[in-house]
């Protein structure tokens, strides 16, 4: 004879297996929100399924993806990590500098592109230590190291914008293959990387577990500390890696190059099922929250939708994407 | 120009006061070591230092104080209205009103309590790009000595009018604009709509706002290939970062350099594409003439070798001269504003107006 | 095996340990006993790593010892399973199971799930739980987590060699008999391999289940007896300090009720929950409602608080009909709620003792929109004279109080909202003795003053003791009215022929 697992004695018998299933579908609302707007845009605009469309779409998200998955492993923590402009503006700076360019003589081709993402890392770590030895919140931390990080890459390149003449790094998002620039394919590996460590690794489940109690955590002897330095510096590197990415794609290394980019990546973690509360959601959440900010981007173009109602529209989708996939029953406490 | 508000989401506008980064390294950059107690301090309030057209105007403000002997100093907004204003306020303080200031208000509104602080101490002033429209520097004589503009209106329809020259007078154009609410954006798109109603057979497929950001202009480019293919002829930005980050879009579809863009700002990159025949026009505000003469007008009114009181209005209000950059003049203007500090003589004040400010 | 000695513990200059010297000897079960704040927690969390004593030692077969946390116990083979669940719900099971110990299932620094999932099943296969260990912990009922919580203690014994020493800190309280009974066979399986520290105010299930009994009372060992010659009243006493009350739920106590009609149902129902429920409280009544899980009674109290509005049939208040949306709605009607989960559901523990008691009705300390602070002080000072709320005074934040007092809190917020009608959901769980007394005479008061309580109790004996009238419910249905007038009460099995 076994103990039924069923709902906590204060959760009504009969609606059981209706909550459960509301569960279920909760989780993959995310996903349905995505295919429904795709089909919509769709019938708006049949060139919206197309090949060479979903390619550019897949091209507009490779760098926010990176991003995001970076950003989402922070999340998962229960902190924040608003530093993503500021590290992706040196790793373009870097990578900018230290491939051939039009500033200096340098020309270290794709060497570049593990400097970038291991000064990301190094920065990331950086966050990692001061939150955790000064005990500082996370959000004040990577807020500093933001504007830290914006002023480094101005230094160096005294507000000037240099140009990235290295054929192989901007190859990256130049060259195709199958199809699809380099920067994709690019994207699609860091997400199996992502996916691997959040799902195999003791780091991966230490996130989780950190997120999800941490006292609890502490006391069952999880290494709490280390992880936290270990994640931001993950996330630092996927910045790093990001930065080089947009130096190929936009031929530019600068300290301009990151602004804007924060909000939609943290947009697209919590659009896409992620709790910024910590210990739920993932990398492909993530994934499918990406996809939503840049389908809806790409499609209110195509859509030709006035410039003056594109914001309005972007705020009230992420809004619905929201209600939609969290759960309000459970959470009887909103805050 | 003056408006890089990309910047202008929840997150940094109005809100965050930082002492890292921007700040400290900006005012440590712009300083000369002080020199004669009694010589003006010369200021240039400026958005940041990040971007290449405030960089520059920086270099120019330094050039001319060390043409003077006077102690520089930078100061940096980041965006934020109340910090632009405190800062001013601050070093109005600390100098005791001998200094004069140059400066580009993060928005309208800002310049009239900037004017009002540098009258009541004392110290001359000169506004850049943004003032509200009511705030006339007759009005507050004589330390509000003129107030300089570039009329986007005129130099939106010249960058429109070379590209639909560069198209070959037919087919269908796209246009990026910049955050909406902006004044230049405004006055620029104005003067592309100009250059449209006077040539019927060029056609406006779409306009987007890239909100003067190269990245997001390269995912509307892009999506604009998918909408429209090949009946994108020209692409009309109204800034040259938004018009690289198009180019970058069409590269990696093969058609830089086939499709030309146009761009407004004059930044080193634009005139590399200008050189290259992947840009049509850009136009150079001469940041460093900004950044050079908004300090030396006041400075002279200041030593008492012109009273502002006795210039006509043209001198108190007026649009500068940009310089429209094509393939024709594009290496000469590379070699003498890029390559190299342009030789400026400090003491031409008035050489550069085009004409008074529409009063609107 | 397992020694302390002369252990001490204080917080603060608050001394919950005094030189306590127990011994746990291999293969035996030692009870645990004492009133609330007697320090068997505080005991227990330092034997298992999670505090540390402020003097003292631990020995292991009498080698000295000393253990940071948890996992450090459990290499020392020392397990517990907590009063207070300390699974994490976003997680699996299995990885709840063995949290902390992932190397053990990682190679090359990959994770191996079917490794985990087949060790997790057998550990839960011990307990008797046959679920999923790939399940989210948050999906299972609050019962199977415990038994969780045991596999995961038990696991212990393929970790470590030697004997073991488990913990188990109120296990009990809230399974049912069946699992109760498994837990206790299990028990008594592992006892060639372990030992048991058991912990509960259950005082029959503790000589049930134990060999001998320690006594704690006030931070230390009164008394240490072989389960076989002592009872409960024996142990009662001790605890106490004084001779069990004859008289335990105070009948000769309960007055007769008045006839006027505070609260009245007719053919109350929510739809899948529980239909056509009639009843009337009268003032100075106190109405018990006993059922199993699934009997519809947890649901028809949350309806009389406004968690669950009924969809059938219609509620009175005091003559008018209402309808409760909300808790809002309820408290506006003079009905208070004494939860069961008190610390998260009754009580703001970061806040203190005043400022719960005021938290259902500041308007009593209000003049105007400012909070008077003194008032409410003397208000809670009030309280706390009344109702013997032992505290260190009235700032304290309520999460320092123990159960017993913290329940007084609530009774106290509620009081001061001047609720006429109580609600209480299983008033006296996790109370010891002495507390549950006090909790009674309490309600014998309440009734004397002219309040109307409604009850679910946690035993049948508390529920028959307690109230006037008793409503058996099952699958929904009221299936009996009994009178309980004192001298002429229902027994268990008049009810449970109802109940089943």
């Amino acid at each position: 004879m076994s103990v039924s697992s069923g709902p906590s004695p204060l959760a009504l018998p009969g609606r059981e297996r209706r909550a459960l299933y509301r569960a279920r579908l909760r989780a993959w609302a995310p996903l349905l929100v995505l295919i429904g707007l795709c089909l919509l845009i769709d019938i708006g605009n049949p060139r919206f399924l197309t090949i060479a469309n979903l390619v550019r779409v897949a091209t507009a998200a490779a760098i926010p993806l990176v991003l995001a998955l970076g950003t989402t492993f922070v999340i998962l923590l229960g902190s924040i990590d608003l530093s993503l402009e500021g590290v992706l503006a040196v790793g373009s700076v870097l990578t900018s500098l230290l491939a051939a360019n039009d500033a200096n003589s340098l020309s270290f081709g794709l060497a570049v592109v593990p400097v970038a993402v291991l000064a990301g890392a190094l920065i990331g770590a950086l966050n990692g230590a001061l939150h955790v030895g000064f005990r500082i919140p996370s959000f004040m931390v990577t807020l500093g190291i933001w504007f830290a990080g914006v002023g480094l890459a101005t230094v160096l390149l005294g507000g000037g914008t240099v140009r990235v003449l290295e054929p192989l790094v901007r190859d990256v998002a130049l060259t195709r293959v199958l199809d699809l620039p380099v920067l994709v394919w690019i994207a699609l590996a860091v997400l199996l990387l992502a996916w691997v460590i959040q799902e195999y690794t003791p780091l991966g489940r230490y996130m989780y577990v950190i997120g999800g109690g941490e006292d609890i955590a502490a006391l069952s002897g999880i290494p709490i500390n280390r992880t936290k330095v270990a994640v931001f510096t993950l996330a630092g590197a996927f910045y790093g890696l990001g930065g080089v990415m947009a130096a190929a794609q936009l031929g530019v290394g600068n300290a301009m190059i990151g602004d804007g980019r924060l909000f939609p990546s943290v947009t697209a973690v919590v659009v896409g099922g992620t709790s910024l509360i910590g210990g739920e959601g993932g990398v492909l959440n993530s994934l499918v929250g990406v996809m939503i900010v840049t389908v809806l981007a790409n499609g209110l173009v195509l859509l030709g939708v006035s410039p003056y109602l594109q914001q309005a529209i972007q705020g009230l989708m992420i809004i619905a994407a929201v209600a939609v996939s969290i759960d309000r029953v459970r959470s009887a406490i909103v805050k | 120009m003056a408006r890089y508000n990309p910047a202008m989401t929840a997150l940094r506008r109005r809100s965050f006061m930082i002492g890292s980064g921007g700040l400290a390294l900006a005012a440590t950059l712009g300083r000369n070591t002080g020199l004669a107690a009694d010589k003006p301090v010369l200021v240039n309030s400026i958005r940041s230092l990040t971007n290449p057209y405030h960089a520059t105007w920086n270099k120019g403000g330094a050039a001319f104080a060390k043409s003077v002997g006077c102690e520089y100093v930078t100061l940096v907004t980041e965006g934020n209205s109340e910090k632009g204003i405190a800062d001013i306020r601050a070093i109005l303080a600390r100098t005791n009103g001998n200094m004069v200031l140059n400066v580009d208000p993060n928005d309208s509104p800002d310049a009239r309590p900037i004017v009002e602080a540098c009258v009541k101490a004392g110290a001359h002033v000169v506004t850049q790009w943004n003032k509200p429209a009511d705030l006339h520097p007759w009005d507050f004589n004589p330390y509000y000595v003129a107030h300089i503009s570039f009329d986007g209106v005129r130099y939106g329809e010249e960058t429109a009018n070379h590209l639909i020259q560069a198209i070959g007078g037919k087919g269908g154009i796209v246009a990026l604009g910049g955050i909406l609410s902006n004044t230049p954006a405004i006055e620029r798109k104005a003067g592309l709509e100009k250059a449209l109603a006077a040539h019927p057979d060029v056609k406006l497929l779409d306009f987007q706002v890239a909100e003067w950001l190269n990245t997001k202009a390269h995912d509307i480019v892009a999506a604009w290939i998918t909408r429209f293919g090949s009946d994108i002829k020209g692409v009309w930005a109204a800034n040259d970062d938004m018009g690289t980050g198009a180019l970058e879009a069409l590269r990696a579809e093969g058609l830089a350099g086939k499709v030309p863009v146009t761009g407004i700002d004059g930044i080193k990159l634009a005139v590399d594409a200008v050189k290259a025949g992947e840009f049509a026009a850009t136009v150079s505000w001469d940041p460093f003439w900004q950044g050079a003469m908004g300090l030396s007008i006041p400075y002279h009114a200041r030593i008492g070798a012109f009273d502002p009181t006795k210039e006509p209005k043209l001198h108190r209000e007026f649009y500068g001269t940009g310089i429209l950059v094509t393939k024709e003049n594009a290496d000469a203007f590379a070699k003498e504003h890029i390559e190299s500090d342009p030789n400026l003589d400090f003491n031409d004040l008035w050489g550069r107006i085009s004409g008074p400010i529409r009063q609107s | 095996m397992l020694q302390t000695i002369q252990l001490s513990k204080s917080f603060g200059g608050l001394p919950a340990l005094r030189d306590v010297d127990i011994e746990i000897r291999p293969h035996e079960v030692v009870g645990l006993v004492g009133e609330n704040g007697a320090g068997k927690s505080t005991l227990m969390k330092i034997l298992a790593g999670v505090q540390q004593p402020t003097s003292g030692s631990l020995r292991r077969d009498g080698v000295p010892f000393v253990v940071h946390n948890p996992r450090e116990a459990a290499a020392l083979g020392i397990g517990m399973v907590f009063q207070e669940q300390s699974l994490l719900p976003n997680i699996s099971v299995a990885e709840n199971l063995f949290l902390g110990r992932e190397a053990e299932f990682t190679r090359f620094g990959l994770m191996n799930w079917r490794r985990l999932h087949a060790a997790a099943r057998r550990e839960l296969q011990r307990v008797g739980l046959d679920i999923d260990p790939g399940r989210r912990t948050a999906e299972l009922s609050f019962a199977a987590r415990q038994m969780v919580e045991l596999a995961k203690a038990l696991s212990l014994e393929e970790r470590v060699r030697g004997e073991l020493v488990i913990l188990l800190d109120e296990p009990t309280s809230v399974l049912e008999r069946a699992e109760i009974e498994r837990l206790f066979a299990r028990v008594q399986d592992l006892r060639n391999r372990a030992s048991f520290v058991f912990v509960s105010h259950r005082l029959d299930e503790v000589l049930a289940l134990s060999d001998r009994v320690y006594v704690l009372k006030d931070g230390s060992v009164v008394a240490t007896l072989p389960a076989a010659e002592a009872n409960v009243t024996q142990l009662h006493r001790l605890m106490v300090g004084r001779a069990l009350n004859a008289e335990y739920y105070m009948e000769s106590d309960q007055a007769p009720y008045a006839p006027e009609v505070v609260l009245q149902a007719r053919g109350l129902g929510v739809v899948g929950a529980y239909r056509d429920v009639n009843f009337e409280l009268h003032r100075g009544e106190v109405l018990a409602i006993a059922g199993v899980i699934g009997s519809g009674r947890e649901e028809l109290v949350r309806s009389i608080f406004g968690f669950l509005p009924h969809t059938e049939g219609e509620l009175r208040v005091n003559g008018l009909a209402v309808r409760l949306a909300t808790p809002a709605d309820a408290v506006a009607q003079g009905i208070g709620y004494v939860p069961r989960e008190r610390r998260t559901e009754g009580l703001v523990t970061l806040l203190s003792v005043a400022q719960n008691i005021t938290l259902a009705n500041l308007d009593s300390v209000l003049h105007g929109v400012r909070i008077d602070y003194g008032q409410e002080r003397t208000l809670a000072e009030d309280w706390v004279k009344r109702l013997h709320i032992r505290t260190a005074g009235v700032d304290m934040p309520c999460g320092s109080l123990s159960g017993g007092n913290q329940q007084k809190v609530v009774l106290a917020k509620w009081l001061t909202a001047r609720s006429r009608i109580l609600i209480l959901d299983h008033p006296t769980r996790g109370l010891d003795v002495g507390a549950k007394e006090e909790v009674y005479r309490l309600v014998r008061a309440l009734c004397r003053d002219g309040l109307s309580v409604v009850m679910t109790a946690d035993t049948l004996e508390e529920t028959i003791g307690l109230a006037h009238t008793i409503l058996v419910m099952r699958d929904g249905n009221v299936t009996a009215v009994f009178d309980a007038v004192p001298g002429a009460k229902p027994v268990q099995l008049d009810l449970i022929e109802h109940m089943v």
